[in-house]
């Protein structure tokens, strides 16, 4: 293994991240302030003075906050490199859910207010209100379809329903966001008067619609396609890690100007039969040299299990590089990282990456039950590069805490000082199952380390 | 009054003679209340000075404060109190008409059109109604129609009989205008509007357009027509 | 795999039957209701109308269209001296399909040649000679006898 030449320069990014995330929560709630304000000077204040009319006009502006938050879902999810830097992937995810809850419960509420104040404040009327309005109303057939769609859409991302659906599924699913939110369109044209009203509205809103379906179409159809055409992925070989794990090397064109960092991850569609239908998002498990990647992956179960049989030469298809989990991060000299099983793949590529100048300055705790993965090439690291490595053996030892039966009595926070003193003082990168990670979280916040310094990633989708 | 009435009904509640009865009984009582031929009614009393304004009921107080508004309305081309005299026949018809169609809004699923002495209150959301406005010169010809789904229509003209519409500025009766038909939202208004409209003349079919909300037919004296309201869209 | 493309083959036959339905790809509702003229929005009139053309010393005010429920509507007013004399309006909301259906404010059409009543499927005649007297030769009668019978 050949130290890396340290072309990176190595320096956090992160006030400009703070103020992208700032900024786009600005300029999320000014669309909502603007789309209700013109609700509000429209008439729509005047209008809340009757019940059937208030009805009505309630419904309307539900509609048009949906509206905006569905948009603004849209390009969130859009895979936007500044969004995706600024925000972290676990943020994101956050994000995702909150906007879309509200977006759906707003969509509902328009969808109930409206048909009730259709149906002159009367809710005997309102079953004949809703069938006059789908069949009679310009573009509310579409909108009614559109509508199951997104209900589809989050009936099978609750908790209960998840765990029922294998991960490509549901995510093949979850496409018919976009259906549902395209289909609106119409209605909203043609029932809804909001868009043509006044020259200001029709150029917000056919800004945001284009903004939307033009990040889509850049950021997640052509520059992935355009991407791996250029630079022509492909798989060199594959390697058993033992204890059910699996390496597979890859190869191309001009990767370094793919510019991945050691602890980002790609989404990886293997062209091997049926395999492009499914994107599985795994990390760098050795930090990128400009000439080939490497990934790790456990087997877990269908998707993972195929990539054992991957052959050399089959094409990949890569989105990405994703994630925060790398130098950019980084704010102080000293450097702890702490993962667990397979967790440990993004933490074994910045072990490898990031700048330390003497022994100790990155520690890896590294929590396994049985073998450990890397092993050989931990220790090859630690002898070249200082790091320093505390293995966790052991079945997990409670369900409240993170550490396995090895330990002894002691509870996680002197345990972990005990190994750490000053952890207080490091950045901590964490990475593995989501119930662990927010464990070590919150002993990391009881040991002192400041929220700002804790970097975490999960794969909890 | 002495003015024929017509009511249709098309729906659930279509042979309800409840309904027809209950139309009747308010417009007799109306009639009973504000018709300038009987000398026993408050009207004609409160014109004598028997009684005052005070002492009458609060329908009196609700057709007179109309009358006053219409009189505003139409720059004093109709008004109740002409020749010392006190007269809101103008206002009471569509007034009263639109008061006795109350009870047929409460019929449910059922769609009316209650006319009387050819002003009329609608009500047609399964189907509009189908409204042929006549032809002042020849009564049996028809020479508009409109479709009216929710609203009132009122015609003022020549032939009115008891009306003795004259132009309140001049005092004599306009000659230039055969008939106006006014649509509107409600038929008291339509109907103060068709009279008011009437009155003013030659200026009929331009003042009835500066009269936001409302659309209509004026037929002239030489029997060409002016088409009122609409959309610029 | 299969799956996958009879899922994506369902989705995009239904979409395409959803966009042949009528309502999918016309902006208007298929109702015979004319244009309507706006209700409460607007402003009502107020003052004296002036008769004839505008006296001298009057001036024409187009106000800023004003977005209401039933879209936009813009008025202009005719001012002599300190009063409103006339109100017009120059730009007339659409509507939404919902109000098209209540606001219904119809325009007359004239018809082209004579026509009796039953001829012209008319339901009521409105006419100012709708009278007791002229009752039992008008068309109106001739409507309810049609009813009755």
């Amino acid at each position: 293994m050949q130290p890396v030449p340290a072309t990176h320069r190595a320096g956090p990014a992160r006030t400009p991240d703070r103020g992208v995330r700032l900024g786009a929560t600005t300029a999320l709630g000014a669309a909502l302030a603007l789309v209700t304000w013109w609700w509000a000077t429209g008439g729509g204040l005047g209008d809340l003075g009757g019940w059937e009319s208030g009805l009505t006009s309630t419904g309307r502006l539900t509609g048009l906050l949906a509206s905006v938050l569905l948009l603004a879902q849209v390009i969130l999810m859009a895979r936007l490199p500044l969004l995706e830097g600024a925000f972290g992937q676990d943020r994101l995810a956050q994000v995702h859910r909150l906007v879309g809850f509200t977006s759906f419960t707003l969509m509902i509420a328009h969808i109930g207010l409206i048909v009730w104040g259709y149906a002159a404040g009367d809710l005997l009327k309102a079953p004949g209100e809703t069938w006059d309005l789908t069949v009679d109303y310009p573009g509310m057939l579409l909108a009614v379809a559109g509508t199951f769609c997104l209900v589809m859409v989050v009936v099978t991302s609750i908790r209960a329903a998840r765990v029922r659906l294998r991960y490509e599924s549901w995510h093949l699913l979850h496409l018919y966001a976009y259906l549902g939110v395209g289909l609106a369109l119409p209605h909203q044209l043609w029932t809804g008067q909001e868009f043509l009203s006044s020259t200001a509205r029709t150029v917000f809103w056919w800004t945001l619609w284009a903004a939307a379906a033009g990040s889509v179409l850049v950021w997640r159809v052509a520059l992935p396609l355009w991407r791996s055409a250029r630079h022509h992925v492909r798989v060199t070989s594959v390697v058993s890690e033992g204890d059910g794990c699996v390496s597979v090397y890859l190869t191309g064109r001009d990767l370094d100007a793919l510019q991945a960092r050691a602890g980002q991850f790609f989404t990886w569609r293997f062209l091997a039969g049926t395999g492009w239908t499914r994107g599985h998002p795994y990390s760098l498990s050795a930090a990128p040299d400009g000439r080939s990647l490497r990934i790790t992956v456990k087997d877990l179960g269908d998707g993972s299990a195929a990539l054992r049989g991957v052959r050399p030469g089959t094409r990949v298809l890569v989105e990405g590089p994703f994630g925060r989990l790398s130098e950019r991060v980084r704010t102080r000299g000293k450097v702890a990282l702490i993962g667990a099983g397979v967790g440990v793949t993004p933490l074994r590529a910045l072990a490898e990456e990031l700048e330390q100048h003497r022994p100790g300055e990155v520690v890896l705790l590294h929590r396994f039950t049985d073998q450990p993965l890397f092993a050989r090439e931990l220790d090859t690291l630690a002898r070249e590069r200082g790091l320093t490595v505390v293995p966790l053996p052991g079945r997990r030892r409670a369900p409240d805490s993170w550490l396995g039966d090895g330990i002894g009595r002691v509870d996680d926070l002197t345990a972990l000082r005990a190994r750490v003193p000053d952890i207080a003082e490091r950045d901590v990168y964490v990475c593995g199952p989501e119930v662990w990670t927010g464990l070590v979280r919150r002993t990391l916040t009881a040991a002192g380390v400041p929220d700002g310094s804790i970097h975490t990633e999960t794969f909890g989708w | 009054m002495g003015m024929p009435v017509s009511l249709a009904l098309r729906g659930r509640h279509a042979d309800d003679t409840a309904a027809w009865e209950q139309v009747l009984a308010e417009l007799r009582h109306v009639d009973a209340v504000f018709s300038t031929y009987r000398p026993e009614s408050v009207i004609s009393r409160l014109g004598r000075g028997e009684i005052t304004e005070d002492e009458c009921p609060p329908e009196v107080h609700e057709v007179l404060a109309l009358a006053r508004r219409a009189e505003r309305a139409s720059g004093g081309a109709f008004s109740a109190w002409r020749d010392g005299a006190l007269d809101p026949s103008g206002v009471v018809k569509g007034w009263a008409v639109e008061r006795a169609a109350a009870p047929l809004s409460a019929l449910a699923d059922t769609d009316f059109c209650l006319s009387a002495g050819g002003d009329m209150v609608c009500r047609g959301l399964e189907q509009p109604w189908r409204i042929g406005i006549e032809d002042p010169h020849d009564h049996t010809r028809v020479l508009a129609t409109l479709d009216v789904r929710v609203g009132a229509v009122a015609t003022s003209g020549t032939s009115r009989r008891g009306q003795h519409i004259a132009d309140a500025r001049t005092g004599r009766p306009p000659t230039a205008v055969a008939s106006v038909t006014v649509v509107a939202g409600r038929l008291t208004w339509a109907d103060i509007d068709a009279t008011a409209a009437y009155a003013q003349g030659a200026d009929a079919a331009a003042w009835l357009g500066h009269r936001v909300g409302r659309t209509g037919l004026v037929v002239w004296a030489d029997g060409s027509t002016t088409t009122v309201g609409g959309t610029a869209p | 795999m299969r799956r996958i493309v009879l899922w994506f083959l369902a989705t995009l036959a239904t979409v395409v039957l959803l966009f042949g339905y009528r309502t999918s790809t016309s902006s208007t509702m298929p109702s015979t209701v004319a244009v309507a003229a706006p209700a409460a929005a607007a402003a009502p009139s107020t003052g004296t109308p002036s008769a004839g053309t505008p006296a001298a010393g009057t001036t024409t005010v187009t106000g800023t269209t004003a977005s209401t429920r039933w879209g936009p509507v813009q008025v202009q007013l005719t001012v002599a001296g300190k009063k409103i004399t006339a109100v017009d309006v120059v730009q007339y909301p659409n509507g939404n399909g919902r109000d098209q259906e209540i606001n219904s404010y119809a325009i007359p059409t004239l018809v082209q040649e004579t026509l009796s009543a039953q001829s012209a499927n008319i339901d009521m005649v409105s006419g100012a000679t709708v009278t007791s007297d002229g009752y039992l030769t008008s068309l109106q009668s001739a409507l309810d006898k049609a009813g009755i019978a």
